[in-house]
């Protein structure tokens, strides 16, 4: 076994030493971050004492940014510089921002240079244009900075929840305000299948489960079958623009309205309107009826009257509660648990309504706040290797369904919604005219029939096609989604081999060079400097590559590989440790890249060899019986 | 992993119409506990990127073979039967049942109980599929594929109207 003599202590973590991982719910509200210590998951305070770190971000001039509740009391004073909610313009455009149909104290920017190419909405403040992926970024690196100091150094990687009905462009904007805060992004789960988790596990159920979430600005509903530590999630559902924000503006509407108000108030009005509504709220959970002021008026409202305000949104809810339930092919006498997650399902009227629509009490034993950090954080410690993953596995679905533009502006479906995921699907398409050497593809995602009335996700060119008569080039398109829900596409042309390039124009996500391009403006903010991270995050990349490399090895390295392959392999792992212990990023890059290169047919052939062995192991079953 | 696998030998499991969907099920999971991309998340990008493309192949195998409509076109795909889009079925009788019920949903929206004439149309709707299922069944048992080829045409006629039906039990459901 000469294979063993490759590692060197110290050079890369020995495999079995505890990683730090975290769950993070980065929340419409408020955001969250968890991690299992000593067997057990819980949400990790912040230096205020409290585990829940408001979802807000002031920028002052000069560049300096709060996070937290200190940037939430800005709000009042400070409105156009405090960012709340901000969850909400993820992966969004100034079109969608504008059909929110509410006054939103903030001076929108389109972020690209042309207005009309579209793209996420920018906001305007004293320290310059921020969009929704910054201002994100800086709430990550709060928690990121809370996980660190809990657990005592870097963070290994993260999980990060987002609704389960977001979108390409809302994931895509999520990932990459990880990736801007520098968090190694384990992966993306959905917050209902999170907060399964963390009931599951608890209390060992089995059978089908129904999560109802409802957050400040966010609405889902998923339905799973849990079987062994197997969650399937069998169908999901829900509004990505429906929360407990939307109570709280139907009560201020009624407030504006019986104090004589009119509709159109000025920020600082509407947001003292807000901060009464969301207070009655709150106040009839307790009690029966609240009396409210404002100005010169003094009025009550009582439980029934809030239901009335409230009712069209919660039925809302329910309409998506029984399409999911039809998806999923269960009716909800088949649902044995019901479980609430979310801030807005302590309203009193909400657990009311979803009590009535299952027909059973929901659960609602952990809180609904942290109830999906825990989640996460129980699916970070298995993801990162801490702990033996044979017990959770988590089967989740493409929320809604992806096409592509065809003619007369019509959608075709490719991946129906509730396919589980990874999913991978070709289509072919042809050049309609001689001599064609490129051609777009239009990417949407949604239920319609029309394209306009879809998502569009982004705009696919394919290029260097090679020239053939029209309709004789067979280009073969395959779309895949990943187990994060991402999106991506490639292309070949069958009788040819040749695969096309593509470039993405992405609809409402940043474009790679934004990212750098953000990047490198938040160092100039930084005390750390741009080398000296980039560096870092290189040597981390680098140690997880010969680490998986060195357990690949160990576990059938003799067996698949001849002595000439290893060494070839060994010499490519000596140069990679050795680019590791210098200080160039860009080397270390390129050793990574000519591993991984050297290492692929071996890849290729563990894979080979679990699938043979996963069909015989089957094979052997069969003949027993 | 450079060959696309037979679903069936995927699954472990007979090739034919019928499946023992409890079979599938366990089997379906056992084999995402050994290859879906979470098992591989502390491994080289290559293979994890492998381990998605067979959890993908595995989830189109597990979807082909729990859906009838789609178990049927795979097995005549298998035995070598080519089936374009754009293909439908000669049996004017069937159309013309086809042309009836759809004119019959068009309507529900104005009968009296809108709710109760829908249900009714699904009841007849999934009666038909259900024996088309089975003669499907029979058919390509026999190795009759010409004859079973032209059952899977109905079929997805018959799929197609019941999507239809639940569109509009979501539009009314919408409607109160």
């Amino acid at each position: 076994m000469a294979l063993l003599q490759i590692s060197e202590p110290g050079q890369t973590p020995e495999p079995h030493q505890r990683k730090r991982a975290v769950g993070i719910d980065l929340g419409t509200t408020n955001s969250l971050v968890a991690t299992v210590r000593s067997g057990s998951a819980a949400a990790i305070e912040g230096e205020d004492g409290s585990v829940i770190l408001p979802s807000a971000v002031h920028y002052s001039e000069g560049g300096a940014v709060t996070v937290g509740s200190a940037a939430r009391q800005c709000a009042g004073a400070d409105p156009y510089n405090t960012m709340l909610s901000i969850k909400r313009f993820m992966g969004r455009g100034i079109g969608d921002v504008k059909s929110f149909g509410e006054q939103l104290p903030y001076h929108f920017v389109q972020s690209s240079d042309e207005a009309d190419k579209g793209g996420m909405v920018s906001i305007e403040t004293v320290a310059g244009p921020v969009n929704p992926v910054q201002v994100s970024a800086e709430i990550l690196k709060v928690l990121a900075s809370r996980g660190s100091g809990a657990l005592g150094g870097e963070l290994d990687g993260a999980v990060i929840t987002v609704p389960a009905y977001f979108d390409d462009a809302q994931r895509q904007a999520t990932k990459d305000a990880a990736q801007l805060a520098g968090l190694h992004v384990l992966r993306l789960l959905n917050e209902p299948t999170a907060a399964a988790v963390a009931y599951g596990l608890d209390q060992g159920e089995e059978g089908v489960i129904a999560v109802y979430d409802l957050g400040g600005g966010t609405f889902d509903i998923s339905i799973l079958r849990l079987s062994r530590g197997v969650f399937e999630v069998l169908s999901t559902g829900g509004d990505s623009a429906l929360g407990g924000d939307d109570f709280d503006r139907a009560i201020a509407g009624w407030i504006a309205e019986q104090a004589g108000l009119g509709t159109n108030h000025d920020v600082a009005t509407q947001r003292a309107l807000l901060d009464r509504a969301c207070a009655a709220k709150e106040a009839l959970s307790a009690q029966d009826a609240v009396e409210v002021e404002y100005g010169d008026w003094r009025g009550t409202l009582d439980r029934e009257g809030m239901a009335a305000l409230l009712d069209p949104m919660i039925d809302k809810t329910l309409r998506a509660c029984k399409r999911a339930l039809r998806d999923a092919g269960v009716t909800a006498e088949d649902v044995q648990e019901v479980v609430l997650v979310g801030g807005s399902t302590r309203t009193l009227r909400v657990r009311e309504r979803v009590e009535s629509f299952f027909g059973r009490a929901p659960h609602a034993d952990i809180d609904p706040d942290q109830v999906v950090a825990i989640g996460a954080a129980l699916q970070a410690d298995v993801l990162v290797g801490n702990k033996s993953g044979d017990d959770l596995l988590l089967l989740d679905v493409i929320p809604l369904s992806l096409g592509i533009e065809t003619m007369g502006g019509l959608t075709e479906k490719l991946i129906a919604r509730n396919t589980t995921i990874p999913v991978a699907k070709a289509q072919e398409f042809t050049t309609f005219r001689d001599g064609q050497t490129a051609m777009a593809i239009h990417v949407v995602q949604g239920e319609r029939e029309l394209v306009q009335d879809c998502r569009s996700l982004a705009r696919f060119e394919l290029r260097g096609i090679p020239p053939m008569t029209a309709g004789a080039a067979h280009i073969r398109v395959t779309f895949q989604v990943d187990a994060d829900g991402l999106l991506s596409v490639t292309a070949m042309e069958k009788s040819s081999g040749v695969s096309a390039d593509i470039t993405v124009k992405p609809s409402y996500g940043l474009e790679d060079a934004d990212i750098t391009r953000m990047l490198q403006d938040s160092y100039e903010h930084a005390e750390e400097d741009v080398a000296a991270r980039a560096v870092r995050e290189a040597r981390v990349e680098a140690e997880r590559s010969l680490e998986a490399l060195l357990v690949a090895l160990q576990e059938n390295g003799a067996e698949l590989l001849d002595e000439g392959e290893l060494n070839e392999l060994e010499k490519a792992m000596e140069a990679l440790r050795l680019a590791h212990n210098g200080g160039d990023a860009d080397e270390i890059r390129r050793r990574i890249e000519t591993l991984n290169e050297v290492s692929g047919p071996f890849a290729a052939r563990r894979m080979d060899a679990s699938i043979r062995r996963a069909m015989q192991g089957h094979t052997l079953d069969e003949f027993d019986q | 992993m450079s060959e696309q696998h037979n679903y069936f030998e995927i699954f472990g499991l007979k090739p034919g119409f019928s499946v023992d969907r409890e079979a599938l099920a366990q089997r379906y999971r056992e084999l995402q506990r050994e290859f879906h991309p979470d098992k591989y998340a502390a491994r080289s990008d290559r293979e994890q990127m492998l381990a998605m493309q067979y959890a993908a192949q595995i989830n189109e195998a597990h979807n082909t073979l729990r859906e009838p409509v789609a178990r049927a076109g795979y097995l005549l795909e298998l035995a070598g039967v080519e089936i374009s889009p754009e293909q439908t079925t000669a049996d004017a009788e069937f159309l013309m049942q086809q042309m009836m019920l759809r004119e019959r949903l068009e309507e529900v929206r104005s009968e009296a109980d809108p709710a109760a004439a829908l249900d009714a149309l699904e009841d007849e709707v999934s009666r038909l599929f259900s024996s088309e299922q089975e003669r499907f069944a029979r058919r390509f048992a026999d190795g009759e594929l010409e004859p079973a080829k032209d059952s899977l045409l109905k079929l997805q006629f018959l799929r197609k109207l019941q999507h239809q039906v639940e569109e509009l039990e979501e539009d009314l459901l919408g409607d109160f």
